[in-house]
């Protein structure tokens, strides 16, 4: 299996603003990858430079076993951040004028836009006007739009951002389907527990430089958890009192009135357990597990000293 | 170049399926027929012949008779006959070519019946001096609303014919009208009074007003410019009007195309339907597709307006103005004409945020299209000069002064046709060129909106 998307050392400035710093990125094809990161780490310049809509300064950009995505259009879908409608056109013959300039035959499509409306529950609007939808209906156009001619790589700039619950959750739906189908999807968002709900791997971006690109697994793996939340049976006891001095407890602290234990490194979580609910009878024990901003947190946190070091 | 056109059509659908444009373009033409149609009725109605008296106080003596001479039925058709002459003297040539169908010949004189009215019907009553005056004038105030009342007063000097004792010059006349009397009476009752007062003044004299008519008339002369060709005639008006016409067709078409180009870029880029497009496009692409349907939309607009200029010109038959070759000429250079400032409307459009900050950077592009109208003057009365030459030759302005050239009476030579044509196509690739890097930046840029010194930073970095 070749890989859908390769990069190798990219760079890529706007005047004095170093955006995207020798990135190194490989995606397999079919895998589904969340590309994270807070706002202006490089995400959207990166996944733009992988659609050839801005040109690196430096590196190499291989897609879908092309030397540049100008060869691979019709095989690509893409939901810009910044994404729009015609807003005077009507809402089939804008589905139309896309999949054309996709490359879909004119006599077929139609239907698949129809198919598609249906498909996101909006089969009536295809006469109508793009700025009589709301925005939630303007969004699955645009999702619509992206993926009418069956994408082999599907590339999603923020796509949740101002959705709603319900929307949000169709969206996801939406792209998991094109996931099993057999496409390749890469999305970036700033929000992190969409990427660790969606994503089989993740890829951490921060100014410009990749700080993590790992398999979710392995990264929860990593980061095991090695804290426990406690609360007593009995709101009387002390548990702070009562915890304190034993040997597998490393560090207590109080957080919202619960109880968080931090673990001694070498201690195994079950004998860590029974040792905390032998001396306090809980209530609730569960163990803590780092998000992936917490991870996150961690990894630019320790940053600076690396640097330091190097 | 699928996607090219795909792009091309739904520009061109976008800009001509709107109730605005539709309105723009047929506006025009049917306010023409509507002039054509409604004129002429509106003039038929508009003309009751006119009836009334008209007073003279004469002192001489010599005048009335010979005025009410003048003021008969048939002086008046006489008079418009020979201005009808005048008139056809002075036409242009095409317009005398137009003119000489009998049916044509009919309709003009009839349109001029229309314009000048019926003939009117006149009667002269003579008041004895001075002391009438003032009753006059009471029945001129009230004769307003009375048809057949009192129209105007004469009043000759007494030194109107001979000389008086002081003996210089000749007196005159004054008028007086009643309020709202309609101009053209007074010009005919003005050209009857210098016609009747000469008359007297000869006859005094004993000289045949007749004889000094015959011998100082001269016809109205227009100069015959010698070719190889034979002489041609020069200098009327339709030699003048029929290039501009053109060169003013270039520039609707390529202004109205042109703006809308820029309109609709602005709107993609603002509305953020840009990036969506240049996932499946390229921005060249997209440059090219907009450009394509957008020089629809000015074809269009040349097909409606020139083919009302030729049809028009067909049905007057004088089609022998136009040299088939014209309008290929037309065609050619309003491509060229079109894809430079095309291009540079998109660039501009591609750069700014929003239509207002459009017009800074809008300025010296208009200032290109418009500039030859300005000049048309010098350039008309001098196709062949230095200066008509070398702004035939630049770009961008080339094409719109060629086009005045070859629609001149002295057409300029094949080298230069070709030399502005190669230039020209010269100068549409560079504006391309430029274009197309200033697009691709601009078009996801936003912010502050650039000044020229940051396009040309864009372009060094495209």
């Amino acid at each position: 299996m070749t890989n859908a998307i390769v990069l190798s050392d990219l760079h890529k400035s706007f005047g004095s603003k170093q955006a995207v710093r020798g990135l190194e990125l490989t995606v397999p094809r079919g895998a589904l990858y969340g590309v994270i990161g807070p706002n202006g780490a490089g995400k959207s310049t990166s996944l733009r430079m992988i659609l050839s809509i801005l040109f690196p300064d430096r590196g190499r950009i291989e897609v879908l076993g092309e030397d540049s995505a100008l060869k691979a259009k019709d095989r690509i879908g893409y939901l810009p951040e910044e994404r729009g409608v015609y807003r005077k056109m009507a809402v089939a013959e804008f589905l139309h004028h896309m999949g054309i300039l996709k490359g879909i035959a004119r006599d077929q499509v139609k239907r698949r836009a129809q198919d598609w409306l249906e498909r996101v529950g909006l089969p009536e609007v295809g006469k109508k006007k793009c700025e009589e939808l709301s925005k939630g209906m303007q969004q699955k156009i645009q999702f619509i739009a992206a993926v009418i001619h069956d994408p082999e790589l599907l590339i999603l700039d923020e796509p949740f951002s101002g959705l709603d619950p319900v929307n949000m959750r169709l969206l996801r739906d939406l792209i998991m389907a094109q996931h099993q189908r057999g496409a390749t999807v890469l999305f970036s968002t700033h929000v992190m527990h969409q990427a660790e709900q969606l994503c089989d791997h993740i890829v951490m971006l921060h100014d410009g430089r990749k700080v993590l690109d790992d398999p979710l697994t392995k990264i929860r793996e990593r980061n095991a958890p090695r804290a426990f939340r406690l609360e007593a049976l009995d709101p009387a006891v002390d548990t702070m009192a009562a915890l304190s001095g034993l040997p597998c407890v490393g560090h207590l602290a109080r957080e919202d009135g619960v109880c968080r234990i931090d673990l001694v490194d070498d201690v195994a979580l079950d004998v860590a357990a029974q040792a905390i609910a032998a001396r306090v009878a809980p209530s609730r024990l569960e163990l803590i597990r780092p998000s992936l901003e917490d991870v996150f947190v961690d990894i630019v946190s320790q940053e600076p000293m690396q640097e330091q070091a190097a | 170049m699928k996607k090219i056109l795909q792009i091309a059509r739904r520009e061109f659908a976008a800009t001509v399926m709107t109730k605005g444009f539709l309105i723009g373009l047929l506006i025009m033409p049917l306010m023409i027929g509507v002039m054509a149609v409604a004129m002429p009725l509106l003039l038929n109605f508009k003309s009751p012949p006119i009836k009334g008296e008209i007073a003279v106080i004469d002192p001489t003596g010599e005048v009335v008779e010979r005025l009410r001479l003048q003021l008969a039925p048939e002086a008046f058709a006489s008079r418009r006959q020979a201005m009808d002459e005048r008139l056809n003297a002075a036409m242009p040539g095409a317009a005398q070519k137009l003119a000489q169908g009998s049916a044509a010949q009919a309709q003009i004189q009839e349109s001029l019946r229309q314009v000048l009215g019926e003939v009117p019907d006149i009667s002269l009553s003579r008041l004895s001096s001075a002391d009438g005056l003032d009753a006059a004038k009471e029945r001129l105030l009230r004769a307003k609303s009375d048809p057949g009342a009192l129209l105007a007063v004469i009043v000759l000097e007494p030194d109107a014919v001979r000389a008086g004792a002081s003996g210089a010059e000749l007196g005159g006349y004054a008028l007086y009208v009643r309020e709202k009397l309609d101009d053209r009476l007074i010009g005919e009752v003005r050209d009857a009074m210098k016609t009747a007062v000469v008359d007297a003044r000869l006859a005094v004299r004993q000289l045949d007003a007749a004889e000094i008519r015959a011998v100082t008339k001269l016809a109205y002369v227009r100069p015959q410019v010698v070719t190889r060709d034979g002489d041609l005639s020069n200098g009327d008006i339709a030699g003048k009007l029929l290039p501009m016409a053109f060169m003013v067709l270039i520039m609707i078409a390529v202004m109205t195309a042109g703006q809308q180009l820029m309109t609709s870029t602005i709107e993609e880029k603002s509305s953020r339907v840009v990036e969506v497009l240049l996932a499946a496009v390229s921005p060249i692409e997209l440059m090219a597709g907009k450009i394509l349907g957008q020089m629809g939309v000015g074809l269009l607009m040349l097909l409606v307006y020139g083919g009302l200029l030729i049809l028009a010109m067909f049905s007057f038959s004088v089609m022998g103005l136009i040299d088939p070759w014209m309008l290929f000429y037309l065609f050619i250079y309003f491509v060229i004409a079109f894809t430079t400032l095309a291009a540079l409307m998109a660039a501009i459009g591609a750069a700014v945020n929003e239509l207002r900050e459009a017009q800074a950077l809008l300025t010296p592009v208009i200032l290109v299209a418009v500039l030859p109208s300005m000049l048309w003057m010098p350039i008309s009365n001098d196709p062949d000069s230095l200066f008509a030459t070398v702004l035939s030759l630049v770009p961008p302005i080339s094409p719109f002064v060629m086009m005045l050239r070859l629609a001149s009476s002295t057409p300029p030579p094949m080298w230069q046709i070709l030399l502005s044509i190669a230039l020209g196509i010269a100068g549409m690739l560079a504006a391309v060129w430029f274009a197309g890097k200033v697009f691709r930046i601009g078009l996801l840029m936003h912010g502050k909106p650039p000044n020229l010194a940051t396009l040309i930073r864009w372009v060094r970095m495209a």
